[in-house]
């Protein structure tokens, strides 16, 4: 449909709009009008996404004398193609309805391992040894060599890009990751430094956070963005979280063990350098005296992970004299690596300021301070005068930099906690040496002060005030939506009690009573054979997951409910993890049905989505335990508390923390953001449905209860708080059943419109949106 | 009539004495097509019926050659005399068309197919009941060909774990006993590529097939006791038995050719490719929100919960064995090899289609359904094999309630009954005490708790039993033919009303023949069962009766009403 905002004609890909979705759009219209940022708030399964998307791009198409660019950020990569695949489905309407005019060039943006088409280089095995395989194929220094010698490998497809030059550009259309690497392979282009040098021209890029807040990142990539920019932040309720991981670092001995490695090896370097080719060392002594840490023309090959601190914090200086020279250079690293163990032989937990910590260097390592702001780039420029390529290898050392140069550059907002042992595991010593940073502000100050609007969104975002406070901004516009359904679809339920009347709980002197297990099991089983489709079950952590399937197994429960659907499950490898769930969709699909067994707080719960057929019920069995003692929260909340007087009480009511429970529910502190962020995701739209389970007795008490979030408390009845299994089972019927027969979809029967048609639209127009819908 | 279209053999003649141009003559919604049957041919037509303003045809039952004429305002006029068809006039409802060779051959194959259609068409056909072409009429489904080949369908794996039936062991003696069958050795093989590999390289050749799968028994047992010191140093001893213990590097080849083709929606290996937050040691590692994960990962540790999800994807996959090729060890190893190699000569161009097909779902799949004007799913036809089993599964139950209900010492009308004669004694005499006589009130309960009980205690318990499986094979045979018999009369009995032509007349009569037969048959089916089953067969059967009287019943209501109209007309003409 097409409709006008004021002066704007939205081209938005459907027959039908939610109210929110036209309100939404009005609000991120009037932010844009006035290059502000903003803050809004809308409940997942409104089709958030879309909605910007669509108002952003028909914004651009209509103000053609000054192009903005579209810059959005998603948290993962799988996020990305989400929103890339929206983005294609909206580019084709647009294409159809305005024809060339509406072309535009859309990229997602990724690392190498996600990107490259080498099949030597991309079959490494992780992240960092991809980037070093191909770096050891795409240095400046390896290609000049393998000018004089044929026999020197080089990739074919970056020697093509660097060919084609100018030519090489990626003609308009939205690409994903795998269209990118299709058009690599077709062209023999590598598609990762062709991404990168199109991130420039694009109308649309869509890349992970990280690429705009992770200073060590968007040193490389997104140095030359125009101001003119739309900065979208998508499910950004965790945005302060992924600031202050962006400037942190912690310590292992492993990490210095490994330093200690790099170093001896770099030694060597050096000494082979000195019988070979010594000027060059002196060449760089000389570039260093002149003051530049690096040469200024590095080619996008040999371009590493950018410094760690800010741009703005980063001195122009001179490196000093004391570390100038490679080897004197190495006796620092090597003395600072020998305090920091030393420190880290602690047997109680330390908690220290950058300040004092840094004094302490001093006095006891004898490094100043300048001399640890420079450790990064110092680092960098030495690696690359002794062409290293096996960057992989070097990880640790560089860990050490980041720290020296943090630690170096920033004294307030950080704090260095040492802790011997983690406080769960009290037994197992494992010393950790973190410099974490506690205000968020800083690592988006950059981006709020770059781009002329920024806009920051997600499910749940409230309370909406306290993010202006957290990171600091002026928002032109913030504004909270709530979802209006046409029909109760979801349906929350209390289970206190199993079969036989016991009580179920993962309480601790509860949760290995057999007769707990069971009753979850029994549970389980009842609800695969009425449930059609997907079931989500969540445990409250690997290890209970573990013990209870394999008392299943034993028992044969888990036989009964593969009599019913395929089983899936979670397991701390990521990739078999990924398969598990790509063959539960498929299992979803083709109908057979299947049961996914996930974590609450692992990787599944944090970021995927069981929507629709997907998810038709999810069963939370137990209360996460929730660990609130965090020395790293501790000293974060009195951060907050003395620099912008936030109280500890709002910040864990909002936080209860940080990033942990996501699914349905979770916690002790079933933290609003992240519970509400998770219920969320079983409903893709108004269409969609979906039933959970709360099992454990402890949800029937009112004070663990009223921490869920207010919108499954409104559809969360009475009757429902207190069930045994064989209820729970009366009432999912029932509900499935209700859910099957056919609804008037707009909603027109309840008295307030849920769903809008092109009429409608035109006439909020002229009336104003504000009155029909409040 | 999928394609909406009636196609004829005609000549086409542009006057009466043409000689005409053999060829085909096709309805279709709004137009007359004619094509010759020689492309050549200059005579073709394509009339729109708007166009037409005048047809007769040739008298049904004359002896000329059936004719269709046709006149045009456009001032042609076109003749479509259909070919030398016998009996078949042009306006017949039967359907007309001439059934090809390969159309036969196909019908030939269909009734070879199923023994059950065989009968059907034997007993009809053959006993001149319904023509060849009114029987395949009804069943035009089974006969579009691209929906046939298609339903070729095979059962899938069973969902449950067969390998992890627990061994029997006996304590007496210390002695593990692990059962296979070749439907286990099926499920190891899929599930464990590595194990194939050396059973095809080993036996016979190296080791007995005996040995083989003690080997394989001792590993998993090994594995299972979580003995892992006691599996590395036997390991480490025998170098087959290592190779079971060890982590599967097809299975891991595999993997890795996988993740490349995931969902990339939920990509989350991908995730951990573009994180660099999360260098070795940079972000926050402590704080309270993460898992410690388990230390150790060590070769020969493999989890229930990696064999469960391997186990499940292989079920997903389906097998490429069909049923008859579980006979021993060896045929399943080859078997599965073959198709093996199969796969993967074919697997390059299937990929690349599925990934697409993927691709396309995942662009479906971001689109918000109720925001679209008109949703046009495709829905995939349900294709149920063996529709009894199926249905008889769910239904089993009631069934089952019935029976228990008419064991039980009163059936629940009688407890009604009481019920409602104590209360018609209240109405009358007034309350008094107490209100509902006890013994009353205690069979009433006791009946109805007994009838809910049993249906609770039944209800999908066993899926496989019903009504029909208590009966002795013949009868239930000869039942379920009987039914079926009686749904293809009635299908034709009651899609030929109502009867306008002469033709449909006969038909009709035949078949009211042909059910009062079955109906005969019927009753002495019921007459010669044993007694015991006779009320359960009754049950049966009067569903069946009752089709077959209201059929009749139709029947003689119509005769009667042409009757009447026959004699009406001469008095009004009078």
């Amino acid at each position: 449909m097409k409709f006008q905002i004021e002066e704007v004609t939205v081209y938005f890909p459907y027959d039908n709009i939610y109210p929110e979705q036209y309100t939404y759009m009005v609000e991120l219209k009037r932010a844009l009008d006035a290059k502000g940022h903003c803050l809004l708030e809308m409940p997942t399964g409104t089709g958030k996404t879309i909605a910007l998307l669509s108002l952003i791009t028909s914004y651009a198409l209509a103000k053609t004398e000054s192009p903005i660019k579209l810059i959005y950020c998603t948290r993962t990569v799988h996020e990305m193609e989400k929103t890339l695949a929206e983005l294609k489905f909206l580019h084709n309407y647009q294409v159809k309805h305005l024809g060339a005019a509406a072309k535009m060039l859309a990229i997602g943006l990724s690392s190498r391992k996600n990107l490259c088409v080498n099949p030597t280089v991309s079959s490494a095995e992780n992240r960092d040894s991809v980037d070093a395989a191909c770096r050891k194929l795409t240095a400046s220094w390896v290609r000049s060599m393998a000018a004089e010698n044929p026999n020197q490998p080089t990739c074919e497809f970056y020697e093509n890009y660097d060919r084609a030059a100018g030519g090489a550009v990626l003609p308009a259309g939205v690409y994903t990751l795998e269209d990118l690497r299709a058009f690599g392979k077709e062209k023999g282009w590598c598609p990762y430094f062709l991404a990168r040098h199109m991130v420039q021209f694009a109308n649309v890029v869509v890349y992970s956070y990280q690429y705009l807040l992770d200073p060590k990142v968007a040193g490389i990539i997104s140095k030359e963005m125009q101001k003119e920019s739309v900065v979208v932040f998508d499910e950004a309720h965790n945005i302060d979280n992924v600031c202050i991981e962006a400037l942190s670092v912690s310590v292992r001995r492993q990490t210095l063990e490994g330093a200690i490695r790099n170093i001896s090896r770099i030694e060597n370097e050096i000494d082979r350098f000195k019988d070979i080719d010594a000027g060059r060392l002196r060449a760089e002594y000389n570039r260093l005296v002149e003051g530049l840490a690096l040469r200024g023309d590095l080619s996008a090959s040999d371009a590493w992970l950018a410094n760690p601190a800010l741009p703005d914090d980063i001195l122009r200086q001179a490196v000093p004299g004391n570390i100038r020279r490679a080897e004197h250079f190495l006796h620092v690293l090597r003395r600072l690596v020998q305090y920091l163990k030393v420190k880290l032989d602690t047997d109680k937990v330390e908690k220290e300021s950058p300040v004092s910590f840094v004094a302490s260097i001093n006095s006891d390592a004898g490094i100043d301070q300048k001399a640890l702001k420079f450790c990064y780039d110092r680092l960098h420029s030495l690696l690359m005068t002794l062409e290293i390529t096996d960057t992989d290898e070097f990880l640790h050392i560089q860990t050490i930099c980041d720290f020296a140069t943090l630690v170096g550059t920033y004294a307030r907002g950080f704090s260095i906690i040492i802790e011997p042992f983690d406080e769960r595991m009290p037994l197992i010593p494992d010393p950790v040496l973190q410099l974490c940073c506690h205000d968020a502000s800083l690592a988006i100050k950059p981006v709020f002060d770059r781009f002329q609007s920024v806009v920051i969104t997600s499910g749940t975002l409230s309370p909406i005030d306290l993010y202006p406070r957290l990171l600091n901004f002026h928002p032109v516009v913030s504004r909270s939506f709530k979802m209006s359904l046409t029909r109760d679809c979801i349906c929350p339920m209390v289970l206190t009690r199993g079969s036989d009347q016991l009580p179920v709980s993962t309480k601790f002197d509860m949760r290995s009573d057999p007769g707990v297990v069971r009753n979850y099991g029994k549970l389980l089983v009842e609800m695969v054979s009425i449930v059609p489709d997907g079931i989500v079950c969540f445990f409250v952590s690997y290890s209970y997951m573990d013990g209870i399937i394999n008392s299943w197994n034993e028992s044969g429960i888990l036989k009964d409910i593969m009599q019913h659907k395929l089983v899936f499950i979670e397991t701390q490898d990521v990739v078999e993890t990924t398969l598990a769930l790509d063959n539960y969709r498929r299992a979803c699909d083709c109908g057979r049905g299947a049961v996914f067994f996930s974590v609450a707080r692992g990787k599944v719960a944090e970021g995927i989505d069981f929507d629709r057929h997907y998810g038709r019920l999810v069963i939370m069995f137990g209360v996460p335990f929730q660990y609130t003692e965090s020395k790293i929260l501790r000293a974060r909340l009195e951060y907050l508390r003395d620099t912008f007087q936030i109280k500890e009480g709002d910040f864990l009511t909002f936080d209860a923390l940080i990033d942990v429970m996501n699914i349905k529910l979770t916690d002790r502190n079933l933290n609003q953001r992240q519970a509400a962020q998770c219920v969320g995701r079983v409903i893709r739209s108004k269409a969609d449905y979906g039933m959970m389970i709360f099992a454990d007795k402890r949800y029937s008490r009112h004070d663990k209860r009223s921490k869920l979030p207010g919108w499954i408390l409104s559809h969360l009845r009475d009757a429902n708080l207190n069930l045994s299994t064989d209820m729970a089972l009366h009432i999912a019927r029932e509900f499935l059943r209700k859910m099957a027969q056919p609804y008037e979809k707009t909603g027109s029967t309840t008295g307030r419109k849920t769903l809008l048609s092109q009429e409608d639209v035109e006439k909020l127009g002229n009336n104003g949106a504000q009155e029909m819908l409040y | 009539m999928s394609s909406g279209q009636v196609t004829k053999r005609v000549k086409y003649k542009t006057s009466v004495k043409d000689a005409g141009t053999p060829g085909r003559l096709s309805l279709v919604k709004e137009r007359l097509l004619f094509r010759p049957n020689n492309p050549n041919s200059a005579s073709k037509l394509d009339m729109q019926f708007k166009y037409i303003t005048n047809h007769r045809y040739t008298k049904e039952g004359s002896n000329k050659a059936p004719m269709l004429n046709l006149t045009s305002n456009q001032a042609c006029r076109a003749l479509a005399p259909p070919v030398e068809a016998p009996n078949l006039g042009a306006s017949s409802q039967v359907p007309s068309e001439q059934p090809s060779r390969d159309d036969l051959l196909f019908r030939a194959r269909l009734l070879q197919d199923s023994s059950e259609l065989q009968k059907l068409h034997q007993q009809f056909v053959g006993g001149g009941v319904l023509t060849e072409a009114e029987f395949w009429a009804t069943r035009k489904k089974l006969l579009e060909k691209d929906s046939n080949t298609k339903s070729k369908q095979r059962g899938g794996l069973k969902s449950s774990v067969l390998g992890e039936s627990k061994p029997l062991i006996d304590g007496r003696t210390n002695r593990v006993t692990f059962n296979l069958t070749p439907e286990i050795v099926r499920e190891i093989f899929s599930e464990k590529p590595a194990v194939h590999r050396a059973y095809l390289n080993f036996v016979p050749s190296k080791v007995t097939e005996k040995d083989f799968w003690t080997k394989y028994f001792r590993a998993e047992y090994l594995q299972r006791s979580k003995n892992i010191a006691a599996a590395i140093a036997e390991a480490a001893e025998d170098e087959e038995l290592a190779i079971f213990l060890k982590p599967d590097d097809i299975l891991a080849n595999e993997t890795r050719r996988k993740i490349r083709r995931v969902d990339p929606t939920l990509d989350m290996e991908a995730d951990q490719g573009d994180d660099y937050s999360h260098l070795p040691d940079h972000g926050i590692l402590r704080d309270g929100s993460k898992e410690v994960p388990e230390p150790g990962n060590e070769l020969y540790r493999r989890t229930l919960l990696q064999d469960l999800n391997r186990h499940a994807a292989v079920v997903l996959q389906g097998t490429p064995i069909d049923e008859e090729q579980l006979k021993d060890t060896q045929t399943v190893a080859e078997a599965l090899e073959r198709s093996k190699q199969e796969r993967s000569t074919a697997s390059k161009d299937d990929d690349s289609m599925a990934d697409q097909e993927r691709l396309k779902g995942i662009s479906q799949a971001m689109t918000i359904d109720d925001l679209r004007g008109s949703n046009d799913h495709h829905l995939a036809p349900l294709w149920i094999k063996d529709p009894r089993d199926y249905f008889d599964s769910q239904q089993a139950s009631s069934f089952r309630t019935s029976m228990e209900a008419t064991k039980g010492s009163m059936s629940s009308q009688e407890a009604y009954g009481l019920l409602r004669e104590s209360i018609s004694q209240i109405k009358s005499m007034g309350l008094n005490h107490p209100i509902v006589a006890p013994e009353v009130a205690q069979k009433v309960l006791s009946v109805l708790t007994h009838n809910i009980s049993s249906t609770k205690y039944n209800l999908g318990k066993k899926p496989g039993e019903s009504l029909l499986d208590s009966l002795p094979t013949s009868v239930r045979d000869e039942l379920l033919h009987h039914h079926i018999s009686i749904e293809e009369l009635m299908k034709h009995f009651w899609s030929s009303y109502p009867i306008t032509t002469k033709y449909l007349n006969t038909k009709v009569i035949k078949l009211k023949d042909e059910m009062s037969k079955m109906d005969s048959q019927l009753q002495k089916l019921k007459e010669t069962v044993q007694p015991d089953i006779r009320h359960q067969i009754t049950l049966l059967i009067r569903p069946m009766q009752q089709a077959l009287e209201a059929a009749m019943q139709h029947y003689d209501a119509e005769q009667q009403k042409r009757a009447s109209k026959a004699r009406e007309k001469p008095n009004g003409y009078s």
